[in-house]
């Protein structure tokens, strides 16, 4: 094949993947604007409106349609997320930190820590529904549904700092010792600063992961739903336009959060990029 | 006589079994510049990673002023090391970073400060104090490296290829900096280098390693014109080793049957008398004679005559090198300045014959 084939062929296949990749969400965020409380999540788009938007905030009058019931679930699922991205990220630092030596057994540990990403979410639900029921422990979002999110995504906080130990040089650690630094105090004043990016993005994996989690959640959260599973819950009964409407918002919200990292990590940059403007100066 | 460092039959094996160093016997003196060199892999870096207490000392013990240190952590040694690669702390400014092991040493701020600006001044850092490290020469992490090692007051400052990452004209200025700071300060250096030219020029003494053994540790001097050992005779300096059987001595010369005639050397120790030894003549040594002088030379009763024949002449500046093949097959290379060997004295081709004298050459065991 010629050069200008590859670059055809090669153009055909990323627009390809960029229709696949935001088609769907695209779809979604035109809809969302349909007209209210008649227009359905269907094509085409019989007038445009903000309606659905207002009646996510209870602004329109009263319709047959009620409200999304995700108030709750919204604030359980963010308190979900929070909390699972400490511990995964508390675990995941300190389990890579575990891993920069090789101890006895490190192997097997590796591959238990990172079957927890592997194994099919709906039959671990499922079995710590079971466990809970012989034990005899309610389930709670908090509480089962909890402990299988921090399974879930303290492989990905791991794996992550994994990486990120890989490149970082030991041999600055080494440097404070021999100052006379203890282990911990460079840890904490030279280890932690110097991997801080990669712990940012271990959270953001780990917070982003459990926010979304449905099929793990499906068995174990108990009685209260957390948001996926709430929305869920809307489609059985008929599927309005103000899903649409709060996917949209959740999806901006993702975007805040990702816009938040991206600062926090580009301010080191900036930083060193300002020094060296000065020095040029 | 207490020795800032004494290493007493100090072992490395790794946990794989490897024996990374064996044996390792030094006793150094305050304020003594000691270098370890050697080819990688010889056990130089993981010796003062254990004098630095972040490799574990498997066999032999290991004192400093005295004090016993194999189950000391690095950070209660009074050593500090010099890295590489500098390993400064990129988040923080040079002042920082000098003055970073001086935050735990419970000192009052004032003092603190003051020893930080009295270094910052001695290695000419208080320009780029307020700057973050990264952006700097290599020179000048150099000097930061330098000075936050230094500011904690080590007994024994370890130095791991400090200028290994340096450009050639650099290294030699630092190299005299180095040698400087150290005599003015009187601590005590070890210095990891596989550059013999920088262990040549630094040091008080060299120690010569080869897979994890000591081979020898002399003087720079005595190092250079007296090896020990092959190794040493074929690693420093550019030496022309013959094998041989002692055939007798002749005053202080060891007479030598070689492949390429009876030669003589000069013994260096204790050298059993008998049985197969290694003649080593410095390059330097060697003296290049025209073949028609030969008979004139051997009347006057010049020894350690040999047959050559010059293979390569060329002049570079003020330097004549010339390459000269031995009976046995083996070239040797000599250089001298132009004067003394000038163009077209030693065409390519000419034959010759070299000739030192007893007392240069070195007569070794074999092995």
């Amino acid at each position: 094949m010629n050069a200008s084939g590859i670059k055809v062929s090669l153009g055909l296949y990323t627009a390809l993947f960029i229709i696949f990749l935001y088609g769907p969400l695209a779809v979604l965020a035109i809809l969302s604007f349909q007209t209210g409380p008649e227009g359905g999540p269907q094509f085409p788009i019989i007038e445009w409106s903000t309606y659905w938007y207002k009646h996510l905030f209870g602004l329109t009058p009263p319709s047959r349609i009620a409200p999304l019931p995700i108030e709750q679930a919204l604030v359980r699922s963010l308190g979900l997320a929070v909390m699972t991205m400490i511990v995964s990220t508390v675990l995941g630092v300190t389990a890579a930190q575990a891993f920069r030596k090789k101890f006895r057994g490190s192997g097997v540990v590796f591959y238990l820590i990172v079957l927890g990403m592997m194994v099919p979410g709906v039959l671990v639900g499922l079995g710590m529904a079971l466990v809970a029921n012989a034990l005899g422990i309610d389930r709670h979002w908090w509480g089962t549904a909890f402990v299988l999110h921090v399974v879930y995504t303290f492989p990905f906080a791991f794996l992550v700092m994994l990486a990120i130990f890989n490149r970082f040089d030991p041999s600055v650690e080494e440097a404070s010792w021999s100052l006379g630094v203890t282990p911990a105090r460079t840890f904490r004043k030279i280890t932690f600063p110097l991997i801080f990016p990669g712990v940012l993005s271990a959270m953001l994996f780990a917070f982003t992961l459990s926010y979304d989690e449905f099929s793990r959640t499906l068995f174990a959260s108990g009685r209260d739903l957390t948001l996926p599973l709430a929305i869920y819950g809307t489609f059985s009964v008929e599927v309005h336009p103000n899903v649409f409407a709060f996917g949209v918002l959740t999806t901006l919200f993702s975007f805040a959060l990702l816009g938040t990292y991206a600062v926090l990590m580009a301010l080191s940059v900036r930083r060193a990029k300002r020094m060296a403007i000065q020095e040029e100066a | 006589m207490i020795f800032d460092l004494e290493l007493n039959n100090v072992g490395k094996v790794y946990d794989n079994g490897t024996p990374a160093v064996i044996d390792f016997n030094l006793a150094v003196a305050k304020g003594e510049f000691i270098a370890f060199l050697g080819p990688s892999g010889c056990g130089k870096t993981t010796t003062l990673r254990m004098i630095a207490g972040f490799e574990s000392i498997s066999s032999g013990n290991m004192f400093i002023r005295g004090e016993r240190m194999n189950d000391v952590p690095p950070q209660r040694r009074p050593t500090s090391t010099i890295f590489q690669n500098y390993a400064l702390f990129p988040h923080m400014t040079v002042r920082r970073n000098v003055g970073y092991g001086l935050e735990v040493k419970g000192l009052a701020k004032a003092e603190r400060e003051a020893k930080v600006e009295r270094i910052l001044a001695t290695l000419d850092l208080e320009d780029i104090a307020e700057r973050k490290p990264d952006r700097l020469s290599g020179g000048q992490r150099q000097r930061i490296a330098l000075a936050r090692g230094l500011v904690v007051e080590p007994d024994i400052l370890l130095l791991d290829e400090p200028l290994g990452a340096l450009d050639a004209n650099l290294r030699k200025a630092i190299q005299n900096e180095l040698k400087l700071l150290q005599k003015s300060l009187g601590v005590t250096f070890i210095f990891v280098t596989h550059a013999q030219s920088e262990a040549l020029a630094l040091s008080d003494r060299i120690v010569v390693m080869n897979q994890g053994r000591v081979e020898q540790v002399s003087p720079p001097h005595q190092l250079y014109t007296r090896p020990n050992t092959p190794f040493v005779a074929q690693f420093i300096g550019r030496n022309t080793v013959l094998s041989g059987e002692v055939a007798g001595s002749d005053g202080d010369d060891i007479v030598v049957t070689t492949g390429i005639g009876t030669l003589s050397g000069r013994a260096n120790g204790t050298l059993a008398n008998k049985g197969i030894v290694n003649l080593v003549i410095p390059a330097e040594a060697i003296e290049v004679y025209p073949a028609a002088r030969r008979d004139a030379l051997a009347t006057a009763g010049t020894s350690n005559l040999v047959d050559a024949l010059i293979e390569r002449s060329e002049v570079v500046g003020h330097i004549a090198h010339l390459t000269a093949r031995l009976q046995d097959g083996r070239s040797v290379s000599l250089e001298a300045h132009v004067d003394k060997y000038r163009p077209g004295d030693f065409p390519a081709g000419s034959n010759v014959f070299l000739s030192w004298k007893a007392a240069e050459a070195t007569v070794i065991p074999a092995h």
